[in-house]
């Protein structure tokens, strides 16, 4: 997959621990959500169904998020493939 | 029962890495006595006396080798000295010349031979890099004003300005990097070492290599928390690759013999050389409370014991220095002022 994130420690609370850098951080609960189904190789559509459906958002919004969502990721080394 | 002496007991502000050292040999499954080793009547680790059964005042290294080793074979003759682990660069010359001597009189160390250890000097990391094949910071070494200049205006700023043994600024102008310059120079001598600043993460690697090209463990650390003097104050554990790859094509070409600590900067996915250190930093405690005791694999190899090589640390180990104080009677610190030993 090309990324950090098959090796990242990630907790319920929504700390993430990156035990090549070192480096820790933390991300609310929707950035947990979508985390977990990238480490699960979801794609982007998947990704964005199921935000629709546990969160009260629409496809738009989702969609956007989620590309924030992972250009912050792409910014902090975390995701370096193109899975997304 | 061991007996083997300590140097840079001097737990302050910038610590030596005696007291870990001690920390890891009393924790170890060597049944150990250990002796500090101090060049002054005040270093903290004389009067840790949980750690440091006996204390010794030792000549200055500089004083030449001959009073250092009298003094050595002093505590062998009336206290016993199965080995020495000396912690300090400046003292190290004069341990690596000596050491078949002291190995002569029953005291063995584990150190880099003198070739090894004048190749990971600062002056020498371009060529060792080459060897090893890591990137380094450009490095240019100075030994006038003329050729500093020279250096400011290839490198830019910021820039570092380093001594040949110790301490290290950051240099944002010309006259900041004369500054340092000059109070290096006044110090610690020439030649300066000018470096370029290579920014990322900043992680640090100890070990003790075996002397065949292969190693007794490695631990790696990622600094969270630093002095303002730029020493380690909490850390974590990472597994880093790349790192662990430098550090292995370090101690199979080099053949390095005994402890070292690798300072890197790993940026995206370049890692940067900046230093090696021939012995083990302050915090290699770190590695004895991670399950890879480093201060005893060197000892069981300095004493030709059979020695673990594993070291599947785990990566988040968090590691918390703290400032401690102790209270004692005037009357020790006058035994190691009047007689040089506790």
């Amino acid at each position: 997959m090309g990324n950090r994130l098959s090796r990242i420690a990630l907790n319920d609370e929504g700390f993430i621990f990156d035990p090549e850098t070192g480096n820790s951080y933390t991300v609310n609960k929707t950035g947990l959500f979508i985390l977990r189904l990238l480490k699960e190789g979801k794609s982007e559509k998947e990704i964005v169904k199921s935000l629709t459906e546990t969160f009260n958002v629409d496809e738009r919004e989702a969609e956007r998020d989620l590309i924030d969502f992972v250009e912050q990721l792409r910014l902090y080394g975390l995701l370096e493939g193109k899975n997304v | 029962m061991y007996r083997v002496a300590v140097s840079g007991i001097n737990a302050v502000d910038n610590p030596g890495p005696g007291v870990g050292i001690a920390k890891g040999l009393k924790e170890s499954s060597l049944n150990v006595s250990v002796y500090g080793l101090a060049y002054d009547a005040m270093e903290p680790g004389i009067y840790m006396k949980w750690l440091f059964e006996k204390s010794f005042v030792m000549p200055y290294p500089s004083a030449g080798e001959e009073p250092f080793i009298e003094r050595l074979l002093y505590i062998k003759s009336n206290y016993g000295l199965d080995a020495v682990i000396p912690a300090l660069d400046a003292e190290l010359p004069l341990f690596i010349k000596s050491s078949s001597l002291l190995e002569s009189y029953g005291v063995k160390t584990f150190l880099p031979t003198e070739e090894q250890f004048k190749l990971r000097g600062k002056d020498h990391l371009p060529k060792i890099a080459e060897r090893i094949g890591v990137k380094v910071p450009e490095t240019r070494i100075v030994t006038s004003y003329e050729e500093l200049s020279k250096a400011l205006e290839e490198l830019g700023f910021p820039v570092m300005v380093k001594g040949i043994f110790y301490e290290a600024y950051k240099a944002f102008n010309i006259s900041q990097a004369t500054s340092y310059f000059n109070s290096i120079v006044s110090k610690w001598g020439y030649p300066v070492i000018v470096q370029q600043v290579i920014s990322g993460e900043e992680m640090n690697l100890v070990g003790v290599g075996d002397g065949e090209g292969g190693h007794l463990g490695f631990l790696a650390i990622k600094k969270l928390w630093i002095t303002s003097l730029g020493k380690t104050w909490t850390a974590v554990t990472v597994r880093n690759d790349k790192l662990f790859s430098l550090a292995e094509s370090f101690v199979s070409n080099v053949k390095w013999r005994g402890a070292f600590e690798l300072e890197c900067m790993v940026s995206g996915s370049d890692v940067y050389l900046i230093e090696i250190n021939p012995r083990f930093p302050a915090w290699v405690y770190f590695a004895a409370g991670v399950g890879v005791n480093l201060p005893e694999r060197l000892l069981k190899a300095a004493l030709d014991l059979d020695v673990e090589r594993d070291w599947n640390y785990p990566a988040g180990k968090l590691y918390i220095r703290f400032t401690d104080d102790l209270i004692t009677d005037i009357s020790e610190f006058q035994q190691v002022v009047t007689t040089g030993e506790s």
